[in-house]
């Protein structure tokens, strides 16, 4: 008997211990709850002194030279958050809807800021783009750019960059070939290398299918300009128009010049073929330079895509980078400090000299001359062009980029069937617009 | 337990038994070790890839045999990319996480395996149903509800969604384990006059250990390579997990790869450790629930 009640007693003393285990794993869990709330609610409170700047640059070195110059900040005390470019994008929406959303993000000026600003989302910038704001000299293609629907400005370019056939100076020479200034030209150089048993033209398709629409944006614009090109983004043309035949018909006899493995590299692979001069010609952004080994990038030279059409105005492909603002945000003015000196002449050239890639300035007042030769040259190359678009997702959606992908793809590996690929192309933009 | 073992007993147990054959079957190991090989070839490419220096791969390919040794990848993963920092986040939230869901289900199936609790049938099929939803559609919802508790950008908010994540499914397999432990037990022990709770520390909990354990090892990978959520759940960097900060060692539009399989060999020991920690219990949980 009374061996019963120690046990049960014991028995008891442990419920206790596990309740008592419970109920303070329990509390403790709550108290982190709660302590981390108020941290948060704290550092909320006194925004005044703080900004969140949600960052989606990426790679190495413009990552770097974006966090010395959050450092050197002398405003608001500043949290740069970096977020992987994928994961950012798809985050975006719920950064901008949060109640408590970052001050400042990193984004892509044109539609796709103008669609977050439809929405009520963005902080309205025209303070900055008025006056002696900093913003105020930026050219009328960047405030086109920046303005969304109802005349306001929602965006604040910073860098842009171009696109362009790039090639490397000593390749051409040990092939006894020249850039080409014609169309026909461009062929025949294509033709020649062939002859020579190397591959005229790289590109990278794998994991980056969107590396196809490159060509497809060149040759609308150069066969149907830049007005045509923007008013078929807008969904005002269809994809299965005759004007958009003869875009595919141009890009048909492109196919045969492409490097057999197009199809299995990532853009950062088809560089390697360059590099090895085993290919001749890569259609890309400026960021290639940073596919390169080191060795290589003043190598590197680079020749706008020919005329074909001579009754359309010159237009270039020069993607904007920059910020804007949340609307939800609680710091809106330390958010409008933030851009100004993000924006700013002294940033900008201190972010283009640190970045190393081949970022242009959006500000005029920046002294270029301390430039790299190809960096040079690409300002020049904007600056000559009359049209300026971004590129295909910039100048339209994401969405419509995947209808873009699929019949792209679908095209270089049958390209045959061209008609059908272009009408279902329609239909799938069709169902983009919409929606 | 026996239950547990049997299986990986008459595996091994019959061939040897009667007629001892003269020598072991060469074939074993005849087509194992090219498997092996082929197993392996990964993770030695991504060990090829992250001691070659950038220009080594930006100028031969990705694909190529090294032709540099350095340990830049290395290097730079672990100061600039932040690997470190995100990998305590993933051993603090994961230690948490794997704990409190453990402890939770293991209450929740002692208490609906052996008590008869009104709908418990139901309580267990609604915890579980939570599984059968991918996670994708639950993205939004579990954003705002954070948010609306005020504990987003949390990482405790993190251990709480993979608690409420993983609970169900713990739970269901617990009770499962629980259940088919011998009634004889349980009456001898209130016999001796122990209580719910004494029986539930004294009785159960080392009975449960090898399923505990075997839970625990699933757990804690699952949770420590978890990306889904903690991008959901969490916006600030120094509170990304490591999965997070790998993503962020890729550039957006040019990834140093050494950098980034660096990064991703220094992220595979906390999981490989916990894997030969728990070889056993590992393979026995791929089992459990099969004979319950």
């Amino acid at each position: 008997m009374s061996k019963r009640t120690t046990i049960s007693e014991r028995a008891l003393t442990r419920r206790e211990l596990i309740a008592g285990g419970m109920t303070l794993g329990a509390a403790s869990l709550l108290a982190a709850c709660v302590g981390t709330t108020t941290g948060g609610g704290g550092g909320g409170a006194a925004t005044t002194g703080a900004v969140t700047l949600q960052n989606s640059v990426q790679d190495a070195e413009p990552k770097a030279a974006l966090e010395a110059l959050v450092k050197a900040y002398q405003g608001d005390e500043v949290t740069l958050n970096s977020v992987a470019t994928e994961q950012f994008r798809a985050q975006l929406t719920n950064y901008l809807r949060s109640g408590d959303a970052p001050e400042v993000l990193s984004w892509y000026a044109g539609s796709v800021a103008r669609s977050y600003a439809d929405e009520g989302l963005l902080l309205d910038v025209s303070p900055l783009w008025q006056g002696d704001g900093v913003c105020a000299g930026y050219s009328d293609a960047l405030r086109g750019l920046s303005t969304d629907a109802a005349g306001k400005q929602i965006f604040v370019p910073t860098s842009y960059y171009w696109w362009s056939v790039f090639y490397k100076k000593s390749a051409f020479e040990k092939w006894g070939v020249e850039a080409p200034t014609s169309w026909d030209e461009f062929h025949a150089l294509c033709e020649n290398l062939s002859g020579q048993g190397i591959a005229p033209l790289t590109n990278g398709l794998s994991s980056t299918p969107w590396m196809a629409s490159g060509w497809f944006d060149y040759l609308n614009l150069r066969v149907n300009g830049a007005q045509y090109h923007r008013e078929l983004l807008a969904g005002e043309h269809a994809f299965n128009d005759p004007e958009v035949v003869a875009v595919m018909e141009e890009y048909k006899r492109l196919i045969p010049y492409f490097d057999k493995n197009a199809a299995s590299y990532t853009a950062q692979d088809a560089a390697t073929p360059v590099a090895q001069d085993k290919s001749a010609m890569y259609l890309v952004g400026a960021f290639v330079t940073s596919y390169f080994p080191e060795d290589q990038r003043d190598d590197l030279d680079f020749f706008s895509v020919p005329v074909i059409n001579d009754s359309v105005p010159i237009a270039e492909e020069a993607p904007t980078d920059g910020y804007f603002a949340a609307a939800n945000s609680d710091n809106h003015q330390g958010a409008l400090d933030l851009l100004s000196y993000l924006a700013s002449t002294q940033s900008q050239q201190q972010y283009i000299e640190q970045s190393g890639s081949a970022n242009l300035p959006t500000s005029p007042d920046v002294d270029t001359s301390g430039l790299s030769p190809l960096v040079q040259k690409g300002i020049e190359l904007l600056n000559n062009t009359e049209e300026i678009t971004q590129f295909f997702n910039r100048d339209s959606s994401d969405a419509l980029q995947a209808t873009a992908d699929t019949a792209l793809t679908k095209f270089l590996a049958v390209p045959d069937s061209m008609k059908s690929i272009l009408d279902e192309w329609q239909t799938a933009a069709e169902g983009v617009f919409a929606s | 337990m026996s239950a547990l073992a049997t299986p990986v007993a008459v595996g091994t147990g019959t061939g040897a038994r009667r007629r001892p054959r003269p020598a072991r079957s060469p074939w074993l190991h005849v087509t194992m070790i090219p498997v092996t090989l082929l197993w392996l070839s990964p993770i030695v490419f991504v060990l090829f890839v992250a001691v070659r220096s950038y220009d080594d791969i930006a100028g031969r390919g990705l694909g190529a045999f090294p032709a540099s040794f350095s340990t830049e990848g290395f290097a730079t993963a672990l100061t600039e990319g932040g690997v470190l920092l995100a990998l305590g986040n993933s051993v603090v939230v994961t230690a948490f996480a794997v704990f409190a869901s453990l402890a939770l289900s293991s209450v929740a199936a002692y208490a609906l395996s052996r008590f008869a609790i009104p709908g418990r049938r139901t309580i267990l099929l609604t915890m579980l149903a939570g599984n059968l939803l991918p996670p994708q559609i639950l993205l939004v919802p579990v954003a705002s509800i954070t948010e609306a508790i005020g504990i987003a950008d949390t990482r405790t908010a993190l251990v709480v969604v993979q608690v409420g994540f993983g609970i169900g499914f713990y739970t269901f397999v617990l009770h499962g384990f629980m259940r088919s432990l011998p009634t004889e037990v349980f009456e001898a022990a209130r016999l001796d006059g122990a209580g719910p709770g004494g029986i539930f520390w004294r009785i159960v909990l080392p009975l449960s250990r090898p399923s505990l354990a075997a839970l625990a090892a699933l757990a804690t990978t699952w949770i420590f390579n978890d990306l889904i959520w903690a991008m959901t759940v969490l916006r600030t960097e120094s509170k990304f997990p490591i999965t997070a900060a790998l993503l962020n060692l890729q550039g957006g539009y040019a990834s140093a790869w050494n950098v980034v399989a660096a990064g991703s060999l220094i992220a595979a020991v906390p999981t490989a450790i916990v894997f030969f920690m728990f070889q056993k219990q590992f393979v026995s949980g791929l089992l459990v629930g099969a004979n319950k």
